[in-house]
């Protein structure tokens, strides 16, 4: 318990803790100061607005109320009994009025925009502004998912802020002087950053709006459904918007331990994939003639057929973004009705990170903060980045060791890096051991699934430090989840049926992944789960529609080992996973409730000691730390990958795949977010770059027996030498050792 | 001469933080692209100081001095703030409109001359200043602008 | 004038002492000498007795401002001295002079201060456009430097690029850190937070040239110059409709018909004085009727104004003050900043509505809002900047109400085309017009 100050506000008295900002204790008092550019999100204040003018006792001149802490015994006068103050709010109000072009009525932010309220309810009603306003043209792109009107704009600066001091991106800016300041880009490109959305959100006014969302909806004919994004494993807390049964856009609900109301542009701007253009409805049966639809009845017998012949010889490729119950569910079934336990999951997960819970806010508050692994923190978890940029800021030390990164790392060297750190010998692992809170963070393939990272943790003593803890970035939304209840769905153990006849993909990203796709060539047939046509289309013998995130009940377990709930925030065109698999289930004689509640309360029984959904709420909390439990040894040596022992050798580099932020069937469904995608490059170190005369921005050819991709080449300071990092989707079926040439 | 990048390195290490240095480097950069800062100016200095292009335009675009439009060989700039406007300022912007067929605020087509007004140039006892590419001439008045415009295109 | 004493520019008889060893045949580097041997606290001390206050605008007591900066023991981290040599206040134009004339006293100042605050830094923040006063410094400084007389204090001349706003302290700051230059909020202040959130002392290039002088006459001797609450000499800056403009070093205290008359040999032509303004373009203007004010601190804020920066501007019959207050106005709107609204729209409202006047446009009413936009500006911005331009204007219309109406009346300027200020283009207007250019084609 901190300290208490006595203050009052308008002959209110209250008792807020020292160094409460004025602001907040006025709003303690039960008095709202109107503020426009303050937001404590966005760093100190910087008292640009002027909106807050309040008066203080002993002070002759009004103050800018966000600007100022609150000391014991100030006394403060707001425009409700200050008539100082109230001329000082006027005259700010009159000064945005006066080149503002009052044109809410065809303003996406009309109803909902603070200066029209504070207009509303403070504002002269007339304006005495008779001269010629300031214009410009309008409204200019500030990016293919954003609108700039310049003359709505306030200059509030809160955009140009967010991009510089949270972000950190430095694209978008404040240009010119006085009057004449605007926000803008850099020449014409785009506002090229994973969180640029976030600027909508913040902008007070209608200045910066949503591509996706103009002239789509008013505030007064929408429903907001709260629920959680499902596009990686951090789970931010997300409001979605609904008009006439469709998703118009997509806000954050601030959750402070998990997102702290930012998100990812994945996140917000998806949603337009739940209407691509090759969405599966109805169920499809590979026939004569190709794939024809069928009806559920029809698709039923044909699953239940499948899976009787195939008895126990089926293998199960999960994406690890199904909710819990869906897996849940689909394990009882394929377990529980056939004693078929083989599964594959894109990534391994480990349970012994449980001993090293924490909220992903303790990461800005952390002195010292290790990042290990092969993928940049943004591209698997990106509000974990912002985490992390936090805790740069306020003084951590941050060492990112990666191929990319502070300490360069060679590719899959993360397990032996977590090993040696454990010892004592790295006078970095004796700064984690000195610290008291140090945060572990393993961002990429590998490491079963932070077992190694856990290991390290451990031998760091960090279960015992409250402030201490590890992550795994796993790189999909719910494999924690999945795999806890595909575990818990049977209590016999995994056994991999050779030769196995039925594959069984459940969802998008299985069956958009490669590895996947070569299980189905050894396999006699296919059942896919999917959203999309063109995914499956070529291979699948029976494809059943598949629901979106944002169309499922149900609960997802995320970074932090918290659960939270998913809502149904629109209708599926189709019937959901769970009704189906309970029919299917119930002709192999095994009983499950047919919507998500009914399997929650099961699997809680098994997984989450009985917790209820009430429990989780609107904001789930984070559950207690578990012991800590020694995970699996390491099977595979810590690098996979082939290496080379003379390092001058010019010839093959090891290829790197990074599965980038930007990609997946969803993303590649929502053409305005094209520009963010990854371009067709390869990322080189310098030095292999010179060996090989090869340029940035040069075309090159990069091989492998056989397969060859003509790509861009991006020449790094940073990169560690030997290795070309692609991203997936322009890596094609390129192998482990690559060779890159100048493209003639 | 060294190259760009490696004078506002040395210019960087002047300061205890390297961000100090985007002004002196901006106006390093202008020397360098004859008088102003086309984008590719931007982009050099945003590398050599690990900054964005777009944070150094937004630097470049506060500040009179850093132009970000291209500018004519020699920059005429007469202030015309209150006490050099007593003392005929306006007389002397006239003058060099006519002698050079400028209008203020233009550059010559054939961008021999951008002519334009400032404000005040700290000589205001020494009325009219006028900065011809920023050296100062001091008490200039109309009828010596024939004579300047001459020398100034001998 | 020889009959008074020269303190800042002692020495010089009228020149300049810009060769080292004149400078020190001069008595030069002596307080230094004498400043190192001294404790920090007691050179802070000596500056209070002296009673020496800024010289930048805002007339606070150097001493008391030095020691305002925590020791380095009580907060350890680098401490920094920043010189302010921005100088860009309208009528002002002394720094300039003093760089040229006497760059090594000011820069034995410097040095002096970062003894006083014990700091190892020394920024001289000199406006872009002083090209001539910053080769000079270079050079002194190398001169200095040869001599071995930084006694390990870094001295680095960093220049500016064309924005008044940076000579406001915290928004140099902030160009010194390679930022926009827009004021920061208060407090933290600089001497708390200031250069990289460290403990910083702000000091006009006067103030610190004259802290040389004040050791090396001592304290008591300085302090007998001048006025009581206004002590030693101030470098005023005359100009404007004045036979004989230029800097004057002068004992606080003299009045503006000495300055005007005495010194700067009254106005040419025999014309009659309208308006003085004292203290640089922020500060209220006057009217002959305050000719035998003194020029000191208390003085001018009796008569309503303020001392300034000491740039006294000289205006005749002919000026129309309404236009006097479109061109100064002019000048707010281009250098504001565009942090805070008031001063970003007002500024820019002001002029147009004086424009409207001017034109013959305005009734009433207008005059009623000009008024009531300089109350809205003043006392809510982020800095003086914006109140600055409100003070002005206010102060015009204050003190030439009959003028202002005639325009009413009239429909037109009284003056008819003959005031001084007719048709000055200012860089707003000019870039105002282009814009529209751009616009038509
Ligand atoms: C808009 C504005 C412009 C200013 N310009 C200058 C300037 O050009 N030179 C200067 O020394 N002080 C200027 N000041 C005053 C500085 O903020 C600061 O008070 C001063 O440099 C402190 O030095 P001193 O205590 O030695 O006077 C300005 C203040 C404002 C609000
Ligand atoms: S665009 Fe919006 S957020 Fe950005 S400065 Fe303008 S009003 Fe503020
Ligand atoms: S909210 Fe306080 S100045 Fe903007």
């Amino acid at each position: 318990m901190s300290e208490l100050v006595a203050v009052t506000v308008d002959d209110r008295q209250i008792d807020v803790p020292k160094g409460t900002g004025l602001v907040e204790a006025a709003l303690a008092a039960g008095i709202e100061i109107p503020v426009f550019c303050y937001e404590p999100r966005l760093g100190p204040p910087v008292g640009a607005c002027r909106m807050c003018l309040v008066e203080i006792e002993g002070i002759p001149k009004l103050q800018a109320g966000c600007t100022l802490t609150v000391q014991d015994g100030m006394v403060i006068r707001t425009a409700a009994t200050s008539p100082k103050a109230a001329e000082g709010q006027e005259a700010t109000l009159e000064f945005i009025l006066v080149n503002h072009p009052l044109d809410c009525p065809v303003c996406d932010k009309g109803g909902e925009c603070p200066l029209q309220d504070l207009a509303f309810r403070y504002g002269p009603g007339n304006t005495r502004m008779t001269l010629p306003k300031l214009t410009v043209d309008k409204p200019i792109p500030v990016s293919p998912l954003i609108a700039l009107d310049r003359e709505r704009c306030i200059l509030c600066y809160r955009c140009t802020r967010f991009s510089e001091d949270v972000a950190e991106d430095g694209q978008l800016i404040a240009r010119n002087r006085g009057a004449r300041t605007e926000i803008a880009t850099f020449e014409d490109e785009p506002y090229r950053s994973p969180f640029s959305g976030n600027v909508i959100e913040l902008c007070p006014v209608g200045a910066l709006t949503s591509t996706l969302y103009r002239f789509e909806a008013r505030p007064w004919d929408i429903q907001n459904v709260p629920t959680v994004c499902t596009g990686c494993p951090v789970g931010c807390n997300v409001s979605v918007t609904i008009r006439e049964g469709k998703v118009k856009r997509i806000l954050s609900r601030n959750h402070p331990e998990i997102d702290r109301g930012w998100l990812c542009d994945k996140g917000r701007f998806t949603y337009p994939h739940l209407r691509a253009e090759d969405r599966v409805t109805a169920p499809l049966r590979r026939g004569p003639k190709g794939l024809e639809e069928i009806t559920w009845d029809a698709a039923l017998d044909d699953a239940e057929e499948m899976l009787r012949e195939a008895g126990d010889a089926v293998v199960t490729a999960l994406s690890g973004s199904e909710t819990t119950e869906i897996a849940y569910a689909l394990g009882r079934l394929l377990r529980g009705g056939l004693g078929a336990h083989s599964a594959v999951m894109p990534e391994a997960t480990s349970n012994a990170l449980e001993a090293f819970r924490l909220p992903l806010s303790a990461i800005g508050e952390a002195e010292i903060v290790v990042v290990v692994g092969d993928d940049p923190i943004v591209e698997r978890a990106p509000i974990v980045d912002l985490w992390v940029r936090e805790a740069t800021r306020r003084g951590a030390e941050v060492v990112v060791c990666s191929p990319t990164g502070d300490l360069s790392t060679e590719p899959g060297g993360a397990a032996a890096l977590c090993h040696e750190l454990a010892g004592s010998r790295k006078a970095l692992g004796r700064k984690l051991r000195a610290a008291e809170r140090a945060i572990l963070i393993w961002s990429g393939p590998g490491g079963g699934g932070g077992a190694r990272l856990a290991e390290l943790a451990h031998a760091l003593g960090l279960e015992d430090k409250p402030g201490s803890g590890a992550f795994h970035l796993p790189a999909t939304a719910n494999p924690f989840g999945v795999a806890a209840a595909w575990a818990a769905s049977a209590d016999a153990d995994e056994a991999n049926p050779e030769p196995f006849e039925l594959l069984i993909v459940s969802g998008d990203g299985a069956a958009a992944d490669p590895s996947v796709r070569l299980l189905a060539e050894q396999a006699e047939r296919t059942i896919v789960v999917t959203m999309f046509h063109e995914l499956v289309g070529g291979w699948a013998d029976l494809i059943l529609p598949a629901t979106a995130a944002l169309e499922r009940d149900g609960t997802t377990l995320n970074v932090e080992g918290r659960v939270q709930r998913v809502r149904r925030a629109v209708l599926p065109p189709c019937p959901d996973e769970l009704a189906w698999i309970a029919k299917l289930a119930a002709r192999f004689d095994v009983e499950l409730p047919p919507q998500a509640t009914g399997v929650f309360q099961e699997l809680a029984r098994h997984l989450f000691r009985d917790l209820s959904l009430d429990e989780i709420g609107l904001k789930a909390p984070l559950p207690a730390r578990h012991p800590y439990q020694v995970p699996e040894p390491a099977t595979t040596p810590s690098s996979a990958l082939p290496t080379f022992s003379d390092e001058h050798y010019v010839g093959a580099l090891r290829l790197q795949r990074y599965r980038a932020l930007f990609s997946g069937p969803a993303v590649e469904r929502v053409p305005q977010l094209d520009f963010q995608r990854p371009r067709p490059e390869v990322e080189l170190a310098s030095v292999d770059a010179e060996r090989r005369g090869i340029a940035a921005g040069d075309a090159v050819l990069v091989r492998s027996n056989g397969t060859s991709v003509e790509l861009r080449a991006r020449v790094s300071r940073r990169l560690v030498e030997g290795v070309a990092r692609i991203a997936e989707e322009h890596a094609a079926d390129l192998h482990a050792a690559v060779e890159v040439v100048k493209a003639q | 001469m060294a190259s760009v990048s490696t004078r506002i390195e040395k210019l960087r290490k002047q300061y205890p933080k390297s961000t100090s240095a985007v002004l002196p480097a901006l106006r390093l950069a202008q020397e360098e692209h004859g008088g102003w800062l086309p984008p590719e100016a931007l982009r050099e200095v945003a590398d050599a100081l690990d900054l964005t292009p777009a944070y150094c335009l937004s630097i470049a675009s506060f500040y009179d001095q850093l132009r970000l439009e291209p500018v004519g060989r020699t920059l005429v700039e007469v202030c015309t703030n209150v006490s050099c406007a007593l003392s005929g300022a306006q007389q002397v912007v006239e003058a060099f409109e006519r002698e050079l067929g400028l209008e203020a605020g233009t550059t010559a087509d054939d961008g021999s001359f951008t002519l334009g007004t400032v404000e005040c140039l700290g000589g205001c006892g020494w009325a009219t200043v006028v900065a011809i590419d920023n050296r100062h001439r001091l008490r200039v008045q109309a009828d010596d602008v024939p004579a300047i415009v001459q020398e100034l295109r001998a | 004038m020889p009959e008074h004493p020269q303190i800042v520019f002692a020495g010089t008889d009228g020149g300049a002492l810009t060769r080292i060893e004149d400078y020190e045949s001069a008595g030069g580097f002596a307080p230094l000498r004498k400043a190192r041997s001294m404790a920090p606290d007691d050179v802070i001390a000596e500056l209070e007795a002296s009673g020496l206050r800024g010289r930048g605008g805002a007339f606070f007591p150097t001493g008391r401002k030095w020691a305002f900066v925590p020791k380095p023991d009580q907060l350890p981290k680098p401490h920094y001295l920043v010189v302010n040599a921005d100088e860009s206040e309208p009528g002002t134009f002394k720094d300039r002079e003093i760089m040229l004339r006497v760059p090594f006293r000011f820069l034995e100042g410097c040095l002096i201060a970062a003894h006083a605050i014990q700091s190892e830094y020394v920024f001289v923040y000199i406006r872009g456009e002083y090209e001539l006063e910053f080769e000079v410094l270079r050079d002194s400084l190398e001169a200095m430097r040869k001599a071995d007389l930084l006694g390990g204090v870094t001295v680095v001349l960093h220049r500016g690029a064309g924005a008044y706003i940076c000579g406001e302290e915290t928004a140099l700051l902030e160009s010194l850190e390679g930022k926009r230059g827009q004021p920061r909020t208060k407090p933290p202040f600089p001497a708390i937070a200031g250069l990289y959130a460290a403990p910083t002392a702000v000091n006009n290039v006067e103030s610190i040239t004259t802290v040389t002088s004040v050791l090396a006459l001592g304290a008591g001797e300085y302090a007998k110059l001048g006025v009581e609450g206004s002590t030693g000499t101030r470098v005023f800056s005359l100009s404007g409709d004045v036979v004989n403009p230029g800097n004057y070093e002068l004992p606080h205290g003299i009045t503006l018909r000495e300055l005007i008359y005495d010194v700067g040999g009254g106005l040419p032509g025999g014309r009659e004085l309208k308006a003085v303004i004292p203290g640089g373009s922020s500060t209220s203007v006057l009217t002959a009727a305050d000719i035998d004010t003194k020029l000191d601190f208390t003085s001018l804020v009796e008569v309503g104004s303020s001392i300034g920066s000491a740039g006294v501007i000289v205006i005749d019959d002919r000026c129309c003050m309404v236009q006097l207050g479109i061109r100064v106005s002019q000048f707010y709107e281009h250098e504001s900043c565009g942090k805070c609204t008031p001063c970003r729209v007002g500024t820019r409202w002001l002029t147009q509505i004086l424009e409207k006047i001017e034109d013959g446009r305005a009734s009433q009413p207008d005059l009623d809002l000009l008024l009531s936009v300089c109350d809205r500006i003043l006392g809510k911005c982020l800095c003086p900047l914006g109140d600055s331009d409100a003070i002005a204007v206010l102060s015009y219309v204050d003190k030439f109400r009959d003028e202002y109406q005639a325009h009413i009346e009239l429909g037109r300027c009284p003056l008819e085309g003959d005031s001084s200020l007719e048709g000055i283009l200012a860089p707003s207007a000019m870039h105002r017009r282009q814009a529209h250019e751009v616009a038509h084609v």
